[in-house]
């Protein structure tokens, strides 16, 4: 569907490659930027740029890092024996709001999925099970999704981990039947972690 | 347990707004308590009133066409806007129903992210001239008849559901992937388990909700047809015996067994078969199948048992007497029944739709008149 020419169009296909964004949209804010500021839009391209190149994957829980160790475990203070297991990078920043928890983080980067083609093998969970012995993990807590897929990649997590003699939990479901954790409200999800139960 | 705590008020829809919505530009109808009756011919947009005030209850629409078939051509949305009364409390439901894309719904300009939010809002029962389906048809129209019941009864049946759905296509993609895998095998046993706490809490729903329908369907037939008849309805699984409410308890540990019987042919068909999607609702009349071996006149007469019995159980369990939307039902019901049905109707909203004239026994509130897209009201 090339309505425009040259950049206009390719600005306008970039846009729409995004994700929850259509035509429409993508066209709209394709004219947004052209009409904004040169300095607007630069700052935004930067932005972009300097995002891709400094941040990547923490190389111990696959949480965003600058540099090798995201702040999570580079915090000392932090509890290493308990391991709080989300999807997405976007779940921590859930959980960090209810100022409930102070032990660890692994992202699994996903969730299992056949219907997506998203098997185990396709989660950080090899990486996972060579963390429990390495950094004497004692606990757990398995805060994947409320639905379908997240409930599905706990329970598969739970067989595996609990012939491994660690502690393994599940928060309790006080969250939205169907939900995403990013949408959790502080109050119910703190509740969730506070009651959660062994499994 | 079948319903959730329900409301002692009774829902009705007040106002309806349309705009792009099927053939209607632009159009407003205010409904009263009772009976309202829309006349019209054909394709003037009298079915649309009736699946707009269906939309508003259930975020689809009753004719099961997808949402682009519901806005107006040239139009990018259609808009339904309703004001819903429930005793002194009214409430605004705003739909922009898009051809493409996620619709948006609000009710009282919050956003409505998923359809079982809107769970209680209104409920409605839909009696179509293609119900006859429901008796005459495969096995598939009864379970919907009986899953569109148990959503309106209680949120967490409606859940179940969507998640059965969800988990049965999973499920069935893991079976048709490549076999003799070692992480297939555990990501299997997961969600089998997934596919028995869904699939069972559905079945224990059906279960429940057939001991209840019975004798109001037996009711509502001897009054449709003036005499007594023994009518019955067994649940039968694919993947075991037949089941009775008495059996709610084992479903869990029936459908395991079956899985683990079936795993072999599961994997070589590459599709599941165990689960409430196999299962049939057997209906007899005085012993006689009703799909097969009653008379056209029986089974016409059952199928609007079926839905007056739906409703009754539905207003019973949740306090909240459903709106009654009749499109066109009498024009296939001779007269004799067609005046049963009146007299049986209960006294809640309702909405009936007619290309030709009603049994003389009804005496409507309102009056319209839907005539290429226009409503207009008419000397009841
Ligand atoms: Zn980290």
């Amino acid at each position: 569907m090339a309505v425009y020419e040259g950049p206009v169009q390719q600005l306008i296909d970039e846009l729409g490659r995004l994700p929850g964004i259509g035509p429409k949209s993508a066209q709209r804010i394709a004219f947004h930027l052209l009409k904004a500021a040169p300095e607007d839009a630069k700052r935004l391209a930067r932005a972009i740029v300097e995002a891709k190149e400094r941040v990547s994957w923490c190389r111990r829980c696959y949480n965003l890092a600058e540099g090798e160790l995201c702040a999570f475990c580079r915090d000392e203070r932090r509890d290493p024996h308990v391991l709080c297991i989300v999807e997405e990078p976007r779940d921590i920043v859930a959980i960090e709001r209810t100022g409930e928890y102070r032990g660890r983080y692994h992202v699994l980067q996903g969730a299992i999925s056949p219907i997506e083609g998203v098997g185990p093998e396709q989660l950080r969970i090899k990486e996972l099970l060579a963390r429990l012995p390495e950094e004497g993990v004692t606990e757990v807590i398995l805060a994947t999704n409320p639905n379908i897929e997240g409930e599905a990649t706990a329970m598969y997590l739970a067989r595996l981990l609990k012939p491994l003699g660690v502690r393994v939990t599940r928060i309790a479901s006080g969250l939205p039947v169907g939900g995403d954790l990013e949408y959790a409200d502080e109050v119910t999800l703190g509740r969730a972690l506070e009651g959660r139960h062994e499994l | 347990m079948l319903a959730e705590a329900g409301s002692t008020t009774t829902s009705r829809v007040e106002q309806l707004w349309l705009q792009d919505f099927r053939c209607f530009g632009s159009v407003e109808v205010s409904f009263p308590a009772g009976l309202t009756v829309l006349y019209g011919d054909n394709g003037q947009g009298k079915t649309s009133l009736l699946e707009a005030v269906g939309w508003v209850a259930r975020a689809r629409s009753f004719r099961g066409v997808p949402d682009a078939a519901l806005v107006r051509r040239g139009a990018a949305a259609a808009v339904v806007r309703a004001e819903v009364g429930a005793g002194t409390r009214t409430r605004l439901f705003e739909a922009e129903i898009r051809g493409q894309g996620r619709n948006r719904i609000q009710v009282n300009r919050q956003a409505v992210a998923r359809r079982r939010d809107l769970y209680g809002l209104l409920r409605v029962t839909v009696f179509a001239p293609d119900d006859l389906e429901l008796v005459k048809g495969g096995p598939a129209g009864r379970r919907s008849y009986l899953d569109e019941l148990l959503s309106l009864v209680g949120a967490r049946y409606d859940a179940a559901a969507s998640d059965y759905e969800r988990v049965l296509r999973h499920r069935n993609a893991l079976l048709r992937g490549p076999r003799h895998d070692e992480l297939r095998g555990a990501s299997l046993a997961v969600f089998d388990e997934q596919l028995v706490r869904a699939g069972a809490e559905l079945v224990r729903g059906r279960l429940r909700l057939t001991a209840r329908l019975l004798p109001a369907v037996d009711a509502a037939y001897r009054a449709l047809a003036g005499h007594d008849a023994v009518i019955h309805a067994s649940y039968e699984p694919d993947w075991c015996e037949p089941l009775t409410a008495d059996d709610v308890d084992a479903v869990e540990d029936l459908m395991r067994a079956a899985l683990e019987r079936t795993a072999r042919a599961e994997a070589e068909r590459g599709v599941t078969l165990v689960g409430p999607h196999r299962d049939e609702w057997r209906i007899t009349i005085g012993g006689l199948d009703a799909r097969t071996q009653a008379s056209q006149g029986e089974q016409r007469t059952l199928a609007l048992a079926l839905r007056l019995a739906g409703h009754a159980v539905v207003a019973d369990l949740t306090g909240d007497a459903p709106v009654l939307l009749l499109d066109d039902v009498f024009s296939e019901l001779d007269h004799a029944r067609a005046e049963a049905l009146v007299r049986s109707l209960p006294a809640a909203q309702t909405l009936v739709t007619t290309a030709g004239s009603l049994p003389a026994t009804v005496t409507p509130q309102q009056a319209m008149r839907v005539a290429a897209g226009r409503v207009e009201t008419m000397e009841p």
